[in-house]
């Protein structure tokens, strides 16, 4: 019976890790937004960032938390892509016999560098360097940026490799897509990643959850005191140690005869692998002490006798988690925007130094403060964005945005009929706005310099600006002879940057968007019904 | 100021005759395709250019009309030609704005071409929104696929190629579009537009969406450069969707309220002409439209309607 809970577990962890992989390695825009926002959506550190920011109500954090202290981490093995995307390698590096014999073997824990990893978070969100912080730490992020990052990339340049051949035997379902670039520094991050990531993973299975991750080391801390635990019953083992073999956890102590369920990822590889059905759930809040009432006589090291390294270990992080959760208010007041993602409303024409910002962040994130302390830079709008004019920031933001998207108008610019990043964003950074609130939104300002424009440099016409613009903020007014020259109203102008994009001036451009801080409204632009300017029903030629 | 820009403009149509008539095969790296040299160039004593206008009626109705006028679309799409359908397919917007070319249009259009035994009809354009999102919101994408047509991505800058364009005075060079050197038969299906830029876009601002780069045509005279184009090739037709001509904050509009709706369609070999008649509907002389008067005196086309043969229809 309890060996299918690991057929169970698998089929789970590969819907979501499909699911996630899917939308995030997305490149020609077949998977909803939506689709990509609710998988994300149950992620712990995205739930746990939306509901302390004030973003949004996110209840799954405390539901993880819950199944956690009920069954131990299902989420590190069902729910966490980083997770999962381990357990692909780690049984590749099983199937190729890269490590050696392809099994594990048990490992004492890491308690130091936990606490050193955990202590360092909690210090850090304490700082208030929550931006950065929990951008580096949560492991969905993580998966999020090298799926966005580096897989996606190489599978648009594998599409276009295959696009030749399927059109040369009339496959016209396939076509080419313009890789989606991003800067080398903001791609450093994911890569590195994903080599510690599969050398610890090809090395020791899970060692990356059970040293580094803060959310493993969290869970793990509340998987000690879970109802249910994995446990071997002593009467049944046998020693033969196939549990251990299979367990990429390295948890389970034979010797000790105890599983040390803070490691253990509920991934159930042991209950299949025991031919006794020695290991199994057992209810444990009822027992007190069990491990030494059922202990051996004469064993020389009882699991369960107090450890004072455990101790140190339960007691840090215990007071990292308080620590992180009295910052929590401080978040909270050190945030400037009014927690809707909707933009203020601005006099015309004011803009102060102080609402500058070099990176400009996308519509429904209110502000970039507000914008830098919710995103986890988990890149699913970047995926999400049809234009692509999001594209992962290196230092443009300061240090606690790099990874975070940005407008680059440079490549590309805002549809303004697209909010796809508000229905990706799992963690309310970017603001699902009703789509008439967004063509409103203002994130920056179309700046003019006519003295680079083409109009009045060369005195022929262009105005690519102003034909690319979707509100008529930059309009033409007739110059010269029979030309017309680009004018832009800012009370209209929303900062999509179309313009910028569109103007040919090489190499700076006569009309740039400068970056709003904290976002405004635009006033809705004027519909004036036009008259025939000819007599109708005739030819007016 | 100006008598040394009309010293210029003499001196470039001079240059641009020249090159015309002494070196296109020099600098020519692509031959042009068959279809050019059907064209016909207007000139003293040949037969008038014709421009048919039909109104009232529906667009199907109309482009009917227009096409059995000028002696059905088999005088244009002969068995085993492959063609290619160039509308305006420009803006992210339904069709009810007015921005692109109907899709209805293109749809009837395609069918008419394939029963006229196409081998094959290929729609697309170097839109200015985001590719996908363009194709399926103007409705094109779909009415174009269900017709029969092949929709090619006007995005994939390896379907374009570098050709010389020998007869162009500021365009001197353009990355074209494969289909459009390599089809037999070139239907230009422009939407009548207000333009902020150049005032008006129909029939030879059109064409901009076949090169890849349209930062070269401004940064280098917009109206020459669009006029330019045609000395390489001309669309074998034209034919013009004025159902609801867009009339301010063109050419993207901002709402429907942009639009007049006059039910009008025309169609013409000679594209000039026809833009010619184009401006005449948003109340321009058509010498005010820089890139229609330049066509005019490199005779790409006339603009002068008294020299051309204008067929009206009125239906309903």
């Amino acid at each position: 019976m309890q060996n299918r809970l690991k057929l169970l577990r698998v089929g789970l962890a590969l819907a979501m890790f499909a699911g996630l992989m899917a939308a995030l390695v997305d490149f020609r825009g077949s998977v909803p937004p939506r689709f990509g926002h609710w998988l994300a959506s149950v992620q712990f550190v995205p739930s746990l960032v939306a509901s302390a920011t004030g973003a949004s109500l996110s209840l799954a954090c405390i539901v993880i938390a819950a199944a956690t202290l009920a069954a131990g981490r299902i989420y590190c093995s069902v729910i966490c892509p980083l997770g999962i995307l381990q357990d692909v390698i780690a049984r590749l590096a099983s199937v190729l016999r890269l490590r050696s014999k392809g099994v594990f073997r048990y490992a004492p824990p890491h308690i130091w560098l936990r606490r050193l990893f955990l202590w360092g978070t909690a210090s850090g969100v304490a700082a208030g360097w929550t931006g950065l912080v929990v951008a580096l730490i949560d492991p969905y992020s993580a998966f999020g940026r090298i799926a966005s990052g580096i897989f996606r990339p190489l599978l648009t340049l594998a599409n276009n490799t295959v696009v030749g051949a399927a059109n040369a035997i009339g496959v016209g379902t396939l076509y080419r897509v313009e890789p989606a670039r991003a800067g080398a520094g903001a791609l450093a991050v994911p890569a590195l990643m994903l080599t510690l990531i599969v050398l610890l993973s090809a090395w020791r299975g899970r060692l990356y959850c059970n040293t580094v991750c803060p959310v493993g080391t969290l869970l793990g801390w509340l998987s000690r005191w879970a109802a249910f635990r994995l446990e071997i019953d002593r009467k049944a083992c046998s020693k033969c140690a196939a549990c251990l073999r299979v367990c990429k956890a390295q948890c389970i102590d034979l010797r000790a005869g105890a599983i040390d369920f803070s490691r253990c990822v509920a991934c159930y590889n042991c209950i299949g692998a025991c031919e006794h059905g020695g290991i199994r759930y057992r209810f444990a809040w009822r027992r007190r002490q069990p491990a030494q009432a059922d202990a051996p006589q004469g064993s020389a090291a009882p699991a369960n006798a107090p450890d004072p390294a455990r101790r140190a270990f339960i007691a840090g992080t215990a007071a990292a988690v308080a620590v992180s959760f009295a910052a929590a208010p401080r978040l909270l007041a050190r945030d400037p925007g009014n927690g809707s993602g909707k933009a203020e409303q601005n006099a015309p024409g004011q803009q102060d130094r102080d609402n500058h910002t070099r990176a400009i962040c996308p519509p429904g994130s209110g502000s970039v403060d507000q914008f830098l302390v919710r995103c986890t830079a988990c890149q699913l709008c970047i995926s999400a964005c049809p234009t692509h004019v999001l594209q992962p920031a290196t230092l443009e933001y300061g240090l606690a945005g790099i990874m975070k998207p940005r407008m680059n108008y440079s490549t590309s610019f805002c549809n303004y009929d697209c909010r796809a990043c508000g229905e990706a964003c799992p963690t309310g950074a970017i603001a699902l706005l009703d789509l008439a609130e967004k063509r409103l939104t203002q994130i920056g300002e179309a700046q003019f310099d006519e003295t680079k424009c083409i109009v009045k440099v060369k005195g022929t016409d262009c105005a690519a600006c102003s034909e690319h613009c979707p509100t008529k903020a930059v309009n033409t007014v007739p110059y010269g002879n029979n030309l017309r020259l680009p004018r832009v109203n800012r009370d209209l102008c929303i900062g999509c940057g179309a313009c910028e994009y569109a103007c040919p001036v090489l190499p700076d451009k006569a009309i740039k968007v400068a970056g709003r801080r904290r976002h405004g409204r635009a006033q809705k632009p004027e519909e004036k019904k036009m008259a025939a300017p000819t007599p109708a029903g005739d030819f007016p030629f | 100021m100006k008598s040394r820009r009309d010293f210029l403009r003499t001196g470039l149509v001079l240059g641009a005759t020249f090159s015309l008539a002494g070196r296109r095969g020099l600098f020519a790296t692509e031959t042009p395709a068959a279809g050019n040299a059907d064209a016909p160039l207007p000139s003293a004593g040949a037969p008038k250019p014709v421009l048919v206008a039909v109104r009232d009626g529906s667009r199907v109705a109309m482009l009917d009309k227009a096409l059995a006028s000028l002696g059905g679309i088999e005088a244009f799409v002969s068995k085993g030609q492959t063609v290619l359908i160039k509308p305006n397919i420009g803006w992210d917007a339904p069709p009810e704005r007015g921005a692109n070319t109907h899709p209805e249009i293109v749809g009837h259009l395609t069918q008419l071409c394939l029963a006229a035994g196409a081998k094959s009809v290929s729609v697309f354009d170097n839109p200015c929104d985001q590719w996908q999102l363009t194709y399926a919101n103007s409705g094109i994408e779909k009415a174009a696929r269900d017709a029969g047509a092949i929709v090619v991505n006007g995005k994939d800058k390896s379907l374009y190629r570098e050709v010389a364009i020998p007869g162009g005075v500021s365009l001197k060079n353009a990355r074209v579009h494969g289909l459009v050197l390599d089809s037999d038969v070139f239907i230009n299906v422009p939407v009548l537009k207000h333009h902020s830029g150049s005032l008006m876009t129909a029939g030879m601002k059109n064409l901009m969406g076949v090169v890849w780069d349209r930062g070269t045509y401004h940064r280098n005279d917009l109206h020459q450069t669009i006029a330019d184009f045609l000395t390489f090739r001309k669309p074998s037709l034209n034919i013009l969707d004025a159902y609801h001509p867009m009339l301010s904050n063109g050419p993207r509009g901002t709402s429907v309220e942009d639009l007049v709706e006059m039910r009008m369609l025309l169609a013409s070999t000679d594209i000039v002409a026809l833009d010619a008649a184009a401006a005449r509907l948003l109340g321009h002389q058509p010498a005010e439209v820089r890139h229609v008067e330049i066509g005019d005196r490199m005779k790409l086309g006339t603009m002068n309607l008294d020299q051309v043969e204008i067929r009206r229809f009125k239906l309903g």
